[in-house]
């Protein structure tokens, strides 16, 4: 019942704050495991964003963006894990690179993967880049239990 | 003027379709949650065709509470926060047992939308970071929100994106002066659909524009309602 009123009260007294300052923005990054005990190497981002859209697709987008929605809730996902991690976000991010790693069909000798939380914000006038969160090794055939 | 009927039917039927697009990217989609994006669908279809339109509201708002509960929250926070607040406020209108609660459950619906404008204005214009149009040029240097990788390369004109900043915030601070008069209201609303339209081409924020033009009929009649046609 609490859980359904803080669920709900957020709706009904929005606070309307958008981006009212520009905090810190999650990357996230996965990497191949050739058993439990290795170390990560190669990181990849997850669905990079490509290097340009034409006119016409932003356009299309209004009306068909699902990957990108999609994108989005996982920065969302990465947003709380970085306030407080739970089992719910850290599988919602492990059950999608999962499903892209199956789709692409890499390196089938892989076992498992690792992701990573790679927030990144401006330190004066350069970039920086904290890596706030990495997961446990996700058994890739195993669905999305972390 | 639009009366309260109109405007809640017109409020039905954009709100059912922005659903019905939101429904069919994740059946079609990203595949998330499928089993309950048909069932919306499936609501919203009914809603579409003015069948039970009170029952159909209600079962959509306990619906909601499903997806709510499965995303742990709003699948794309501020958007899906506004469409489910047309949802719960439009609903409360068509089932208050008077005119005036109807009215009052509608009328704070198009409260919010322009709170949803002043208050964005509001906290962006006292931070000296938006003021100097470093905040915007943070967005396209670093944020998640860019569609593309090209685009970050307006980060590097400073002078056009302090103008954005500035267009931006003040639009968003006077938004409220428009509710004064009709043909100012009709103004302001096409030059915000226009500002979601772009967030929605250069950020990919495309249910913001479905949900916010939900919620114009519900402001459209209170300014007739109070202003008297004005």
């Amino acid at each position: 019942m609490w859980k359904t009123l803080s669920l709900i009260l957020p709706v009904l007294i929005p606070s309307w704050r958008f981006f009212k300052a520009i905090e810190p923005s999650p990357r996230v990054q996965w990497s191949f495991l050739s058993d439990v005990d290795s170390h990560a190497r190669d990181w990849q981002d997850f669905r990079p964003r490509p290097l340009a859209v034409t006119p016409l697709q932003m356009l299309g987008r209004l009306f068909w963006n699902p990957a990108w929605n999609d994108t989005l809730f996982v920065v969302s996902c990465a947003e709380r894990i970085e306030q407080q991690p739970t089992d719910h976000s850290i599988t919602e991010i492990a059950r999608r690179i999962q499903a892209d790693i199956e789709q692409s069909q890499v390196d089938a000798s892989a076992q498992f993967f690792r992701f990573r939380l790679v927030f990144v914000h401006r330190d004066g006038t350069g970039l920086v880049e904290d890596i706030v969160f990495l997961s446990d090794p996700v058994a890739i055939s195993a669905g999305a239990a972390c | 003027m639009l009366t309260l009927d109109a405007a809640l039917r017109a409020t039905e039927i954009i709100l059912a379709l922005a659903f019905l697009q939101q429904s069919a990217e994740h059946v079609l989609g990203s595949h998330t949650a499928r089993i309950l994006f048909v069932g919306r669908a499936a609501l919203c279809i009914l809603l579409l065709w003015g069948f039970l339109s009170a029952w159909v509201l209600l079962a959509l708002c306990v619906h909601s509470i499903l997806v709510l509960h499965r995303f742990q929250g709003p699948y794309n926070g501020g958007s899906d926060r506004m469409g489910l607040l047309v949802l719960y406020c439009l609903c409360a209108a068509r089932w208050m047992p008077n005119a005036m609660l109807q009215e009052a459950a509608f009328g704070y619906l198009a409260v919010q939308v322009i709170l949803s404008y002043f208050i964005s204005g509001q906290v962006k214009i006292v931070n000296p970071e938006w003021r100097s149009g470093r905040a915007l040029r943070d967005v396209f240097s670093f944020s998640a929100y860019p569609v593309a990788e090209s685009l970050r390369a307006l980060a590097q004109r400073p002078r056009l994106l302090w103008a954005a900043s500035w267009s931006v915030m003040l639009f968003e601070l006077l938004f409220p002066l428009s509710f004064l008069n009709a043909s100012l209201l009709v103004l302001a609303l096409i030059l915000a659909a226009g500002f979601h339209i772009a967030n929605a081409c250069l950020f990919g924020l495309n249910r913001f524009v479905w949900f916010w033009v939900a919620a114009y009929p519900s402001i459209l009649w209170l300014q007739g309602r109070v202003m008297g046609g004005v």
